[in-house]
């Protein structure tokens, strides 16, 4: 009935870390890309990057290849975590979902630096059925793969949470009205698990944005997307101001991904 | 006389707009078993979490002992409660469940021993102390609710629905339990229920509330033979009510009849509603009835049927037969002077208590 | 019955898909060669090499401290934080700190990592251990608050009435009933710290500076410059690690499971009445 005033020592760490670490950066990325690399306040950032083709490019591309990622991610997942909504051990098949996102995605990333090197796993397979060697690393469809590979259990866990919140009834409620199964899919199954698919849409299309060690390991620098271009200007240009800029526009790309998948979801898995 | 341990001075309860609570007086004395009893959202849980101390009336006062406690907080106050969902801590087992407050009032190790195998043993739970909650069923989750409770040893207990959550034969079987387990411990209890017969079975009191007010108080026996008004009438086991007039004292009319009663003090020609219990109401031959009536359904409920019926003038009549009627076959009710009970509308329950005691004090 | 086989053929499938890099990486830790081609007899030279490698065991240790400080410090702040939420009963307020609370979860890494090394050279924090510290405290709060809010919010009221009632004080509830209560989603939280921290590269790669290295900042910077089996030999080890975590925290999340069901089980004897 009393408030104590232990209600005030609960709220000043948690408070000290969101002024400080959610609040302040996020304020000092805005204010950082108003100036130039001599410390100057200035619009040239935005000015540069709206005008210049490269970084309008750069964010087309940086978009195009997030979203077929995403869809590539989608269309593996959504009938894996169906069908293991329906298989006998599901908590252990879940399990070994995860396992992989235990292992240090630089880790994964490198694997594939040896698949798909010129006498590695792909190619001395595709010699021995007879079509010899191509080259697989620093392109961007090894690129695609690559970062679709990581993304996939991030996309199964949320979307198998929602089919495992799916009750059971209303799958055979519409059975029993007369509906076929793909009736039932698209009229029942899919619009009761599309939040889980919105969850993973967010937890795959928004850091897709940003792979920039994949784009480095994988991509060879031929894919250069926004996350690229940030850590780039960070930390080889050193123009903050750029980067700053770019991580704004970043941001703002993530709203909008946010408010178009509706409410915001916490992440289920976890993130590299 | 016993001793009031609790009373309720004028307390109202206000949310905003809602009142929950209208002027609500009650004692509450030494040793009894009370009842409060009325449909959800008549307040009564609300008195009880005043009493606990889990929410501060609007006004009027709380008195323990003759002392005001409003301003005591709930866990000093001298009252447990058994609450409704039993509120179990999960993440401990039995014993550690029922020594929790001998633990918070760092009890000795020795005594808490003791007494929670004592609680234990009252509510005939000895050997369940290492088991843990989730493997108990509702039933005995309810014991150990209990036993968490009255391990402390309360001047009150506070019940809230406890029983509300278990099936028709356990709630039977804990009702007979509970009763026992006052009269042995000799504590009040103040239980909290929307099923009447529950009430009428445990209680030496019973408080009828409705809409945040207290209705009428009294022995079981009491507020089913004479309720007070139309709700507590129809609230409190079955009833017919029919409208009519008070003709004089003992005289009153209804169905266009006139029937001798066995309620005086009111006005001559006053409108009143009467009372008539379907188990007061007999079958006889259509001519020798006081009133006829037209069978319309019937139920075998086991030890009596029930039957539906309306009379010339569409009243439906509720009786209860121990022989079978035929379907829309007409036929007689009789009843005696003694089963009418006739109610003034808007009565006050002073004024209907002064009233009872100036024709029956004789 | 033959829809059935399809689909398992299919599960079997991305299995196979998710493992074969993993198996690949392990695999080549014992060829005797140099590259990942071309697997050329068994050996454990690598793991040798692995183990002699001092830098290498530094970076482990390093990484394996870091994430273990950060992870206790992130909890902590993390609990206080959601029993802080869990008290607010104004819902503006409430979900105004629960969006802010989701903003380091859906950010991108590097937007993370850009910002806090803007943060630290304004604040003039040296980039270092510190910084990085720090940076792994700041990003596994919010996964701790929202690991443990659920808990609290699974709590009913009614308990925390009946602690008072049977006579605790605030500070009685909070450390008897409320924490213990809540030890499982804790617990969790704590792992999943961990693990973001173990698992973090983008964000250490921005705020580390040159003095300090964790182990997937060291793996980018070796696999840069091409294959290393030694590298390979470390995953085997992180694979075996990771089997252990992943174990350690399937028993967690059964054990919450199991009394999940429980409390559902009361529950449902509850909603029989209304």
């Amino acid at each position: 009935m009393k408030k104590s005033s232990t209600n005030v020592a609960f709220y000043v760490p948690y408070v000290l870390w969101l002024a400080l670490f959610v609040i302040a950066p996020l304020v000092l990325i805005i204010y950082q890309s108003f100036f130039d690399i001599n410390g100057h306040f200035t619009l040239s950032n935005y000015a540069t990057y709206f005008s210049s083709g490269t970084y309008i490019l750069m964010t087309f591309n940086s978009v195009f290849y997030a979203f077929v990622i995403t869809v590539v991610t989608l269309a593996i997942s959504y009938p894996t975590a169906y069908l293991l909504h329906y298989t006998k051990h599901k908590q252990l098949w879940i399990l070994l979902i995860i396992l992989p996102t235990w292992i240090n995605l630089l880790l994964k990333a490198y694997a594939f630096i040896g698949i798909f090197s010129q006498n590695g796993g792909i190619n001395t397979f595709l010699s021995m059925v007879g079509i010899g060697p191509k080259q697989f690393l620093f392109t961007d469809a090894a690129f695609i793969f690559v970062a679709s590979y990581i993304e996939i259990p991030f996309m199964i866990l949320p979307i198998f949470n929602g089919i495992e919140e799916l009750n059971e009834s209303f799958v055979n409620a519409s059975r029993d009205l007369g509906a076929k199964w793909w009736q039932t899919f698209t009229k029942v199954i899919w619009p009761l698990t599309i939040s889980g698919v919105k969850a993973g849409v967010q937890a795959v299309f928004i850091p897709s944005l940003s792979l920039f060690m994949l784009t480095r390991l994988i991509g060879g620098n031929r894919v250069i997307t926004l996350g690229t271009a940030i850590e780039e200007h960070f930390l080889v240009t050193m123009n903050w101001g750029m980067g700053s800029t770019i991580g704004v526009v970043l941001i703002v790309a993530m709203f909008i991904i946010m408010f178009l998948t509706g409410e915001r979801k916490k992440k289920r898995g976890r993130r590299a | 006389m016993s001793k009031t341990i609790i009373e309720l001075k004028h307390v109202s309860k206000v949310y905003g707009d809602t009142v929950v609570l209208k002027d609500i007086n009650i004692e509450i004395e030494e040793g009894k078993f009370y009842t409060l009893l009325g449909p959800s959202g008549s307040g009564k849980t609300t008195i009880l979490r005043a009493i606990a101390g889990f929410l501060d009336p609007s006004q009027g006062d709380v008195l323990f002992n003759g002392k005001r406690i409003n301003e005591m907080p709930a866990n000093e106050r001298p009252v447990n409660t058994v609450f409704q969902d039993y509120a179990l801590f999960p993440h401990m087992n039995v014993f550690e469940n029922v020594a929790y407050g001998l633990r918070i009032r760092k009890t000795a190790k020795k005594d808490i021993e003791e007494r929670v195998a004592n609680a234990l043993k009252m509510v005939r739970l000895n050997g369940f102390a290492d088991r843990e909650i989730s493997e108990l069923s509702g039933g005995q989750q309810q014991r150990v609710a209990i036993a968490r409770a009255i391990v402390l040893e309360p001047a009150v207990l506070l019940l809230d629905e406890p029983l509300s959550a278990l099936d028709a034969k356990l709630r039977k079987d804990m009702q007979y339990e509970l009763r026992e387990l006052q009269q042995r411990l000799g504590i009040t209890f103040l239980f909290v229920t929307h099923d009447q017969e529950e009430a009428l079975a445990l209680s030496d009191e019973i408080f009828v509330m409705n809409d945040g007010e207290v209705q009428q108080s009294g022995t079981p026996v009491d507020i089913y033979d004479e309720p007070i008004n139309h709700f507590v009438a129809d609230f409190i086991g079955e009833s017919n009510i029919v409208a009519g007039h008070m003709i004089q004292d003992y005289l009153v009319e209804f169905n266009g009849k006139t029937f001798e009663c066995a309620d005086a003090g009111m006005r001559p020609h006053e409108s009143v509603e009467v009372v008539l219990r379907p188990e007061d109401l007999d079958l006889v031959a259509p001519d020798a009835g006081k009133v006829t009536v037209k069978v319309d359904t019937q139920l075998f409920r086991g030890d009596y049927y029930e039957i539906v019926a309306y009379d010339q003038l569409n009243n439906e009549w509720l009786i209860h037969s121990t022989n079978p009627a035929k379907d829309g076959e007409n036929v007689g009710v009789t009843f005696d002077a003694e089963d009418i009970h006739v109610m003034r509308l808007n009565e006050t329950e002073e004024d209907f208590d002064a009233r009872l005691e100036s024709y029956e004090g004789e | 019955m033959k829809k059935m086989k399809l689909s398992n053929l299919y599960l079997w499938v991305v299995f196979i898909l998710l493992y074969v890099p993993i198996i690949y990486l392990v695999m080549y830790s014992f060829s005797k060669g140099d590259t990942m081609t071309n697997f050329q007899g068994f050996t454990m030279a690598h793991y040798q090499e692995l183990f002699a490698d001092t830098r290498m065991i530094q970076i482990v240790i390093d990484t394996l401290l870091l994430a273990l400080l950060s992870s206790l410090i992130a909890t902590a702040i993390g609990t206080l934080g959601a029993l802080a939420i869990h008290r607010t009963t104004k819902p503006l307020m409430k979900n105004t700190v629960l969006s802010l609370n989701n903003i380091l979860m859906v950010s991108p890494d590097v937007i993370i990592g850009a910002s806090f090394l803007i943060f630290f050279t304004a604040l003039k924090i040296p980039l270092g251990f510190g910084s990085v510290l720090l940076a792994h405290i700041a990003f596994s709060i919010p996964i701790v608050v929202l690991m443990v809010l659920p808990k609290l919010q699974e709590m009913r009221q009614s308990m925390l009435d009946a602690a008072r009632d049977l006579g605790s004080s605030n500070a009685q509830i909070l450390s008897r009933v409320i924490l213990p209560f809540i030890t499982p989603g804790i617990f969790s939280g704590f792992f999943m710290a961990f693990t973001y921290s173990l698992d973090d590269f983008a964000v250490t790669f921005f705020v580390t500076g040159n003095g300090f290295s964790t182990l997937a900042v060291e793996v980018y910077a070796r696999a840069r410059q091409g294959i290393s089996l030694e590298i390979n030999a470390l995953s085997g080890v992180m694979f075996i690690f990771a089997l252990l975590l992943v174990v350690g925290y399937y028993f967690i999340q059964e054990g919450q499971a199991k009394r999940k069901a429980h409390a559902k089980k009361g529950g449902h004897a509850l909603e029989k009445t209304h």
